[in-house]
């Protein structure tokens, strides 16, 4: 309370200077008098009595100043003196001061934005309730596509059973729905959930209820609740839809209520329902087929309980599950189960990329401040006799360093300022990418966390700055004034520290030029990736006219949606400019949902060998032609492939290689099988193989192709639908009037992924474009910045040497001599700078390996290629100030000492 | 005027409470002099030592301060205790008090043993 008494009255005393200093005037005044009076009493003369009263105490300046310290805040009135000199000063270097502010602008800027970006996807705190306790279970096994299978609820119920750590656990199976509304159709995303889902999640409602136990089981009403997110886009937050009926595929869904924002895994959604919505997750086959894997875990933590504990239970329950089921896991597979914190998975496709990305920024942000530290400590070599002037004037060393920080406070605060504009354009565009990686992207904030970020690191970028200038020692000022201290006087130790701070900006370039150049490259490899399509003048689309979920419980209704498609596929080929146009159940280059088991006849399956799977798709007699994908083998389907006529296929080339290697497998036969098969409206009958068609990149540029089994579109449901147009020129152009087409045809039909190739082959390379142009644009920009840098330091080595080359030239040295001379102190900074630059980039690369496709990470032709750029970038740089040098005249350079 | 000793930090403070508590309000001056004469000159005070510590006292709320006219008809600024300054005071000297014991135990000759 005293202290705050105190400082609150000297803060006040900062305002009210003028009558405090007159009062403490009269008051000292007094003190002197009444100290004469008493000298004059003991017996002096008058005037000797005031000498010696004025010599005891001690100088009444020196009181006042003590007092005034006293009274109010100096270290504020210093302060605001100090900013008011410093920015007197910056005015009068306005070069030094933009390239100062602008430098550092720039690395605080990228900084600030990518802090946002891995503090919102990757180290906020979840929205949920006690979030850190939020787990998400992962069952993998072995082969393609099994990263993650699932889980199937009687595992579910397992692990309810066995692990006490985990207080619940819920279900939640990601389905899609259409949502047919008074105008339109669209396709939701959403998730199927359990009654206690929400209780786990730790989620409330912003409206209405959330689903509860109650809403379990098959026999309770199917009832939405609704995203925060999809509830504003799609129904513009009007509170008055909680209770509302909807149309959900066939169904009638009352609308319960909305939750509040929060990120889902593994994708966003738009709706959770009860499981009753679906038939198929009430049925027998869902709940009691322990291989029918759909569904997504997540669990709750127990207060008190370790991750260790569930994961060590988890693992025992699994191992049980096994050892009582053998049926349901295939040994060769190597099912396994994984505990992984919730917040840890949302962010674990965004991990490598952000950090990559935060580090590329961190190092712009060294090269930043070792520019500015240079310039900074050139600078203070011309301000030394400024320093020395004022030192002698009474100025302390605390006192100009205080000046300097204050100075540095002034540059980097502008550069803060400028850098926070550059960080809110750079939040939009790192936005828009982390929207690829992880559904936290929307919880991306310029916060006040981020905002201290950006302060502290100015700070730090201030006070790093101020000491590393060095300060003329106290005691040494009298004699340097004397000397006249006016020539440029570099001591060694600052020197060195500069060379240091060039080797380093050199070095950090080097690393950032290389981790551009594999990125860059990485991204060309997937631009060239051979997609296994003919031509890109192909407009795909998706048009659903019935679920699937509609379709099996009507099957007759699938000849009218068949009729349907067929009347669209051939009105669109009647368009101008249009050459073909198929039907399947998918558009090429994007993944089939359906994957199953197959099997080839007269094959035995080899011992130790992982499951065979494929996708699933259909095609109609025109789809290969339409899309270009090559048939090399065998024949296309044909009209005569109708439903009763003989089952036959078409299978991809790997699906080839991998049954039939070095066989003709025409006329071979082939068939789905597996648990699996017995929940889908696919029969497990033999096949005939009728041709071979081209392997195509379905999963995107960078993944492995899978197998693929074309049955024809005629001999199976219409389940999903998918228009392949090839266009003689401009594909893009086609896209409105071909849904239009669509959607007159079946004005029931959701018609979605409307893309030509191009723009779908696009879609593949563009996140790593952005990479790649972010770690570009931050590698160009650390070369630029260090370019700067050597040119300055050997622009200022030479100046302060002019005098020495002087002596040399008029002792005989050749402009040439001068000029390697100084070339060669630069190729020293610049050869250190490439071979720990290099060292610094393998050990990067290696980081990296994650994100680079199509090249290695110790990849020899960027690595070289780096060198070489930097090293004619570093020598242009050099060449500079080599030229003046050798320009010295010796007479001006030894008249000027 | 042989050796004379700087004031230290801190007792300063509980000089000027003391002289205030015995001698009641009195202007800088004269607490000045009662401190020089109470050392017997082997302490002195200027003004910069002495008026920035009357400001904190008054700045913490232990004394006050009045302009009066002196003995000798002078405007001074008088000081008074306030009752936290006696307070204060009161601690001050005891833990002073502690302090000096536990110093002279600790620098007394040690015995050997």
């Amino acid at each position: 309370m005293r202290q705050l008494r105190a400082v609150l009255t000297r803060i006040a005393a900062l305002v009210s200077q003028q009558p405090a200093d007159d009062e403490l005037n009269e008051e000292l005044q007094a003190h002197l008098d009444m100290a004469t009076d008493e000298n004059i009493r003991r017996g002096m003369s008058p005037d000797e009595a005031r000498r010696q009263a004025v010599v005891a105490s001690g100088g009444l300046a020196n009181a006042a100043e003590a007092v005034r310290d006293q009274r109010g805040l100096p270290w504020i009135e210093g302060v605001w003196s100090d900013t008011r000199y410093a920015l007197r000063a910056l005015r009068l270097s306005p070069t030094f001061t933009a390239v100062v502010v602008l430098t550092l602008s720039l690395g605080i800027g990228a900084n600030t934005a990518i802090f946002s970006v891995v503090r919102g996807v990757l180290l906020k705190a979840l929205p949920h309730r006690e979030g850190d306790r939020l787990l998400y279970l992962r069952q993998s096994a072995d082969g393609a596509a099994n990263a993650n299978v699932s889980f199937s609820v009687p595992e579910v119920r397992d692990l309810r059973n066995g692990a006490p750590s985990l207080g619940g656990i819920a279900e939640y199976s990601p389905f899609s729905f259409t949502l047919r509304g008074e105008h339109d159709a669209v396709r939701i995303s959403a998730g199927l959930v359990t009654g206690n889902y929400f209780e786990v999640m730790g989620l409330s409602a912003v409206i209405g209820r959330l689903t509860g136990p109650i809403d379990d089981g098959p026999g309770v009403p199917p009832v939405m609740v609704l995203t925060h997110e999809y509830w504003q886009q799609r129904f513009g937050g009007d509170s008055g839809i909680v209770g509302q009926q909807v149309k959900v595929d066939n169904k009638s869904v009352t609308v319960i209520g909305v939750v509040q924002p929060a990120p889902f895994f593994p994708r966003r959604i738009d709706a959770l329902f009860n499981m009753v919505v679906s038939e198929h997750h009430v049925s027998a086959m869902m709940v009691e087929g322990r291989s029918h894997r759909m569904t997504e875990v997540v669990a709750r933590l127990v207060p008190g309980a370790t991750i260790e504990q569930a994961m060590h239970e988890v693992a025992g329950v699994h191992a049980r599950m096994q050892a009582d089921h053998r049926d349901a896991y295939n040994p060769e597979s190597h099912y396994r189960v994984s505990v992984i914190p919730f917040l840890e998975v949302l962010g674990e496709r965004a991990r490598l990329t952000l950090w990559l990305l935060m580090g590329a920024a961190a190092f712009v942000m060294i090269i930043s401040v070792a520019n500015v530290a240079n310039l900074t400590l050139m600078r203070g070599v011309r301000r030394e006799h400024e320093f020395v002037m004022r030192a002698a004037l009474g100025a302390g060393t605390a006192r100009l360093r205080r000046l300097l920080l204050v100075e540095n406070l002034v540059l980097t605060l502008s550069g803060a300022v400028l850098g926070l504009a550059i960080a809110v354009g750079g939040v939009r565009l790192l936005t828009s990418l982390a929207e690829r990686y992880s559904t936290r992207a929307g919880e991306i904030r310029l916060d006040n966390v981020v905002l201290g970020f950006m302060v502290s690191l100015s700070l730090t970028v201030a006070l790093v700055l101020s000491f590393l200038a060095s300060m003329p020692r106290e005691g040494s000022f009298a004699a340097r004034v004397m000397s006249g201290a006016r020539r440029v006087s570099a001591g060694t130790g600052r020197q060195r520290l500069q060379r240091v701070l060039v080797i380093v900006q050199v070095a950090v370039s080097v690393v950032l030029l290389a981790g551009a150049g594999l990125l860059t490259r990485t991204m060309m490899q997937l631009a060239d990736v051979d997609t296994g399509l003919r031509t890109e003048d192909v407009l795909t689309m998706q048009v659903s006219l019935l679920t699937p979920a509609e379709l099996l419980s009507n099957p007759a209704a699938d000849g009218a949606a068949k009729e349907s498609y067929e009347r669209m596929r051939r009105e669109i080929g009647t368009l101008p400019g249009v050459l073909a146009a198929g039907i399947g159940s998918s558009v090429p280059l994007r993944q089939s949902d359906v994957q199953l088991e197959v099997m080839a006849e007269g094959r035995a399956t080899v011992v130790g060998e992982a499951v065979r799977r494929a996708e699933l798709r259909t095609a109609d007699p025109h789809y290969f032609r339409a899309a270009g994908i090559p048939l090399l083998r065998g024949r296309e389907f044909a009209n005569t492939d109708q439903m009763g006529a003989g089952r036959v296929v078409i299978i991809n080339q790997l699906l080839a290689n991998v049954f039939f290697p070095g066989q003709d497998p025409v006329g071979r036969r082939i068939a789905w099988t597996g648990d699996v098969l017995r929940f889908t409206p696919f029969s497990g009958e033999w096949r005939t193989i009728v041709g071979v068609v081209g392997n195509t990149q379905d999963g995107g540029p960078d993944a492995e192709v899978a197998p693929v089994m074309f049955m024809p579109f005629a001999q199976e449901l219409a389940i999903a639908g998918a228009l392949v147009i090839r266009v003689d020129s401009n594909a893009s152009g086609l896209a409105t009037t071909a849904s239009k087409v669509a959607r007159r045809v079946a004005p029931s039909a959701v018609v979605e992924n409307v893309l030509t190739v191009r723009q779908i082959k696009d879609l593949g390379v563009s996140p790593r474009r952005l990479n790649a142009v972010l770690v570009s644009s931050f590698g160009i920009l650390a070369v630029l910045i260090a370019a700067v840098g050597i040119a300055g330091v050997l622009a200022f080595s030479v100046s302060a040497r002019t005098n020495e080359i002087g002596i040399r030239m008029s002792l005989g040295a050749g402009r040439g001599q001068v000029q390697r001379m100084i070339l060669r102190e630069g190729g020293v900074l610049l050869a250190s700078g490439l071979v720990l630059g290099v060292l610094g980039a393998l050990v990067v690369a290696s980081a990296m390996r994650g994100l680079l496709f199509g090249v290695g990470p110790y990849d020899p032709n960027t690595l070289v290629g780096v060198a070489v750029l930097m090293s004619l970038i570093g020598l242009a740089a050099c060449w500079i100030p080599a030229l003046r040098a050798a320009r010295v005249d010796p007479a001006i350079a030894m008249r000027a000492s | 005027m042989a050796e004379k000793l700087d004031v230290k930090q801190g007792t300063l403070a509980l000089m000027i409470l003391t002289t205030l508590e015995v001698l009641g309000p009195l202007h800088g001056y004269g607490v000045a002099r009662r401190i020089e004469e109470t050392s017997e000159n082997r302490l002195t005070l200027n003004y910069g030592t002495l008026y920035p510590a009357l400001l904190k006292l008054e700045q913490e709320g232990f004394v006050t301060a009045e302009w009066r006219q002196s003995e000798n008809n002078r405007r001074a600024k008088f000081y008074a205790l306030t009752a936290a300054g006696r307070k204060r005071l009161k601690q001050e000297r005891q833990e002073w008090h502690r302090m000096a014991d536990l110093m002279a135990a600790f620098l007394a000759p040690k015995r050997e043993a």
